[in-house]
């Protein structure tokens, strides 16, 4: 880092050489294609998470990229995500990740407190950004991640299923209402292998939502202990033991071989909460399938607080050991402000955080609905908890696997609270 | 042998110097860490997963290691016989285990044990109803030890050598004293056979230790379903990548090569006895 400025510096003069070799070369013979700095390109790296779908686009927007940038070459990568995830913590470790990656929310801080990224001010545009979204890409005062877009959480549901079902999830509907509604549309979907709704307690952010319609959170404001007791974990593993009773959510066994897949694209899941952004993944399979999807406000026992809070969907994050600080940079504005690139990507990542990049992306129905969606429940967005503690990847992993031990009857839920905690606390312990 | 020994200095010894050493730290993967003595040592006897990892391996070295050579054993004396096409056969049989650790196995092997996969319907017909075994926990293991079983062909191969070199006479002089197949597989062949018994039992057993490669493909990171494949291999795996607590890892690490250093020593004296080299007197 404290290269910075020479780094720059050599940086602008071979730029300003090749690009004077290029002009040299061009006017020299017009006719052969591109040369100079093209034949010599800045080779630039950039990974991100998702699938093909995903992949296909960005690739697109990226060629765009280096057609208009001759002088810079960008090698990409993608993976889905945990297999991205595993793969930039081991690269972190060796120092070795790529010019420009994705980042999540809930990365942020292993990654920008170890010194893994690059401060963006001053190097990245940030004049476009919607207000608020900035909030969440600082580290220790410093602006090290720049939102690609937004999301925040929502129950998605088989609209059809719940219609015919005759079950309506009107706004200030409480979880024990929720349960209802799945039993009830379980029993009248009648197949054995379609379920009105699936088990949600085995995902932390839903059991922070839970928290935070209460008025608290999962880790304490500091981010080096858990802001609940084993009690409150206890209930909240045990809440859904009685829909596994009656049959009424799909069991451990049949939701483990899901993935990579998902309930609703395969045509078993009626409800499931999740972010918003994902309807665009689900919907079109759904629509194949005959079916519809809707997005309603998440269930709550208290109709003023809801618990949601705007998060950034992902981040843009440049790495610290870049030699091409400047070229990634460039990457980075083009994705979120050049109104071509806009285009191209549409709302895959969830609507535009910027304000160029609201005015030039196209949105079909399914965004529209994401949309309408967010303005439903703009009044009861509240401040976004800090970034999770660097631990919070593992943590994460462990809330699933251990609930999945309950699931499994191989531990009560007081035994998995317990679990949990132990195994938590020296997650905690060790990053500090 | 100087190519040799630099190479060996420089990838394992160094490293394992290494990682002994960091084995005595609270080293974390990206901050580093400090001199702790043996916390790691006494933290991992108190850690509840720790007891899990074993218990898995163990079961997995139990059940793997005994029915992957009978297997094998098997299997090489069916193609020790003189026949046409024999060289076919040898080479179909010893394929699998050239592809057993890839992607792609793994992944056909997760659809063959998917719930109304191959295995669900098949058993479905005698009046099974637990479903795929990748989805349960109390017998998910199998997949694996199936895996591994399937892919004999390095012990087939070595056993087939050893079937090779057995005298004929020896078998010749048996049918004279009217032995049958079964006293002569017992009388003449096993012993006979022994150095290379435990040769293969020795590396078979030092390798299933060891799994890794397709219990992480199968299981994951979290040796799903609910940790039944999580083998000491993989928690090592996930301590130092995913929680990056390197110097935690470490200690495992070395307490895996402390047992298995004790297993191969035990085998070594029970072999005194029960291992016949011919040409002894005895």
């Amino acid at each position: 880092m404290i290269n910075n400025s020479h780094r720059a510096k050599r940086r602008t003069l071979l730029t300003g050489a090749a690009a004077t070799a290029a002009l040299g070369a061009a006017a020299a013979c017009g006719d052969d294609g591109p040369a100079g700095t093209a034949d010599d390109p800045i080779q630039i790296s950039f990974e991100w998470w998702g699938d093909e779908a995903r992949a296909d686009i960005t690739q697109q927007a990226v060629d765009l990229f280096q057609e208009k940038n001759e002088g810079i070459k960008v090698r990409t990568n993608f993976s889905d995500f945990p297999t991205y995830w595993e793969s930039m913590t081991t690269r972190m470790a060796g120092r070795d990740l790529p010019d420009v990656l994705n980042m999540d929310y809930s990365r942020l801080l292993q990654f920008g407190s170890n010194g893994m990224l690059l401060p963006l001010e001053g190097l990245v545009d940030t004049s476009q950004f919607i207000e608020g979204f900035l909030d969440t890409g600082y580290v220790n005062d410093e602006l090290v991640a720049v939102p690609i877009a937004g999301n925040t959480l929502g129950l998605i549901y088989r609209s059809d299923w719940y219609e015919a079902a005759g079950v309506e999830l009107e706004p200030g509907y409480t979880w024990d209402d929720y349960h209802q509604a799945i039993a009830s549309v379980t029993a009248e979907l009648g197949s054995g292998s379609q379920w009105g709704g699936g088990d949600y307690a085995g995902q932390y952010h839903f059991m922070e939502l839970w928290l935070r319609q209460q008025g608290g959170s999962f880790y304490t404001e500091d981010g080096t202990a858990l802001n609940f007791d084993k009690s409150e974990l206890t209930a909240w593993w045990s809440r859904n033991a009685g829909l596994h009773t009656d049959g009424a959510v799909p069991p451990i066994d049949v939701t483990t071989q899901w993935a990579p897949e998902n309930g609703f694209v395969l045509d078993q899941l009626g409800a499931d909460l999740g972010w918003d952004n994902f309807l665009a993944w689900y919907a079109p399979t759904v629509a194949e399938n005959g079916g519809s999807l809707a997005l309603a406000a998440p269930p709550t026992d208290d109709p003023s607080s809801i618990g949601l809070y705007l998060k950034p969907s992902m981040q843009l994050c440049i790495s610290a050991t870049t030699d091409h600080a400047e070229q990634s940079a460039q990457l980075i504005d083009f994705l979120l402000t050049d109104p071509e690139a806009i285009a191209i990507l549409g709302t895959n990542r969830g609507i535009p955080a910027t304000s160029v990049g609201r005015e030039n992306v196209v949105v079909d129905e399914i965004s529209q609905q994401v949309l309408d969606y967010e303005a439903s429940v703009e009044q009861y967005l509240t401040t976004p908890p800090p970034p999770p503690p660097s631990a919070t990847g593992a943590i994460e992993a462990k809330f699933g696997e251990i609930y999945e031990q309950v699931l499994y009857e191989t531990m009560t839920p007081a035994d998995a609270a317990d679990t949990f905690f132990t195994e938590a606390e020296t997650l905690l312990a060790a990053e500090q | 042998m100087i190519p040799w020994i630099i190479g060996t200095a420089i990838l394992t010894i160094g490293p394992m110097a290494w990682s002994l050493y960091l084995s005595f730290t609270d080293y974390h993967l990206i901050r580093g860490g400090e001199w702790i003595g043996l916390d790691n040592y006494t933290a991992v006897f108190n850690d509840p997963m720790f007891y899990r990892a074993v218990r898995v391996t163990l079961l997995y070295v139990v059940l793997a290691v005994p029915v992957k050579l009978v297997a094998s054993l098997a299997v090489a004396m069916l193609l020790s016989q003189r026949r046409r096409g024999m060289s076919f056969y040898r080479a179909a049989f010893y394929m699998p285990s050239l592809i057993a650790m890839s992607v792609g196995v793994a992944l056909i092997w997760k659809a063959l044990f998917a719930n109304g996969g191959v295995q669900d319907r098949f058993m479905g017909v005698f009046g099974w109803d637990g479903g795929g075994f990748l989805g349960n926990p109390s017998v998910s293991i199998l997949m694996l030890v199936l895996l591994a079983v399937w892919s004999f062909g390095a012990p087939m191969v070595i056993f087939l050598a050893g079937l090779m070199q057995v005298p004929q006479e020896l078998y010749e002089a048996a049918d004279v004293d009217g032995a049958g197949k079964w006293h002569k597989f017992v009388r003449i062949t096993l012993p006979m056979l022994s150095p290379v018994i435990f040769f293969n039992v020795l590396m078979e057993t030092v390798g299933a230790f060891q799994v890794f490669g397709s219990a992480y493909i199968i299981g994951g990171e979290s040796g799903s379903p609910a940790w039944s494949t999580l083998f000491y291999t993989v928690r090592i795996y996930t301590l130092a990548f995913t929680d990056f607590r390197m110097g935690y890892a470490s200690a495992y690490a070395w307490l895996l090569v402390l047992a298995v250093g004790l297993v191969t020593a035990v085998m070594f004296r029970a072999a005194k006895r029960l291992v016949f080299y011919a040409g002894e007197d005895k």
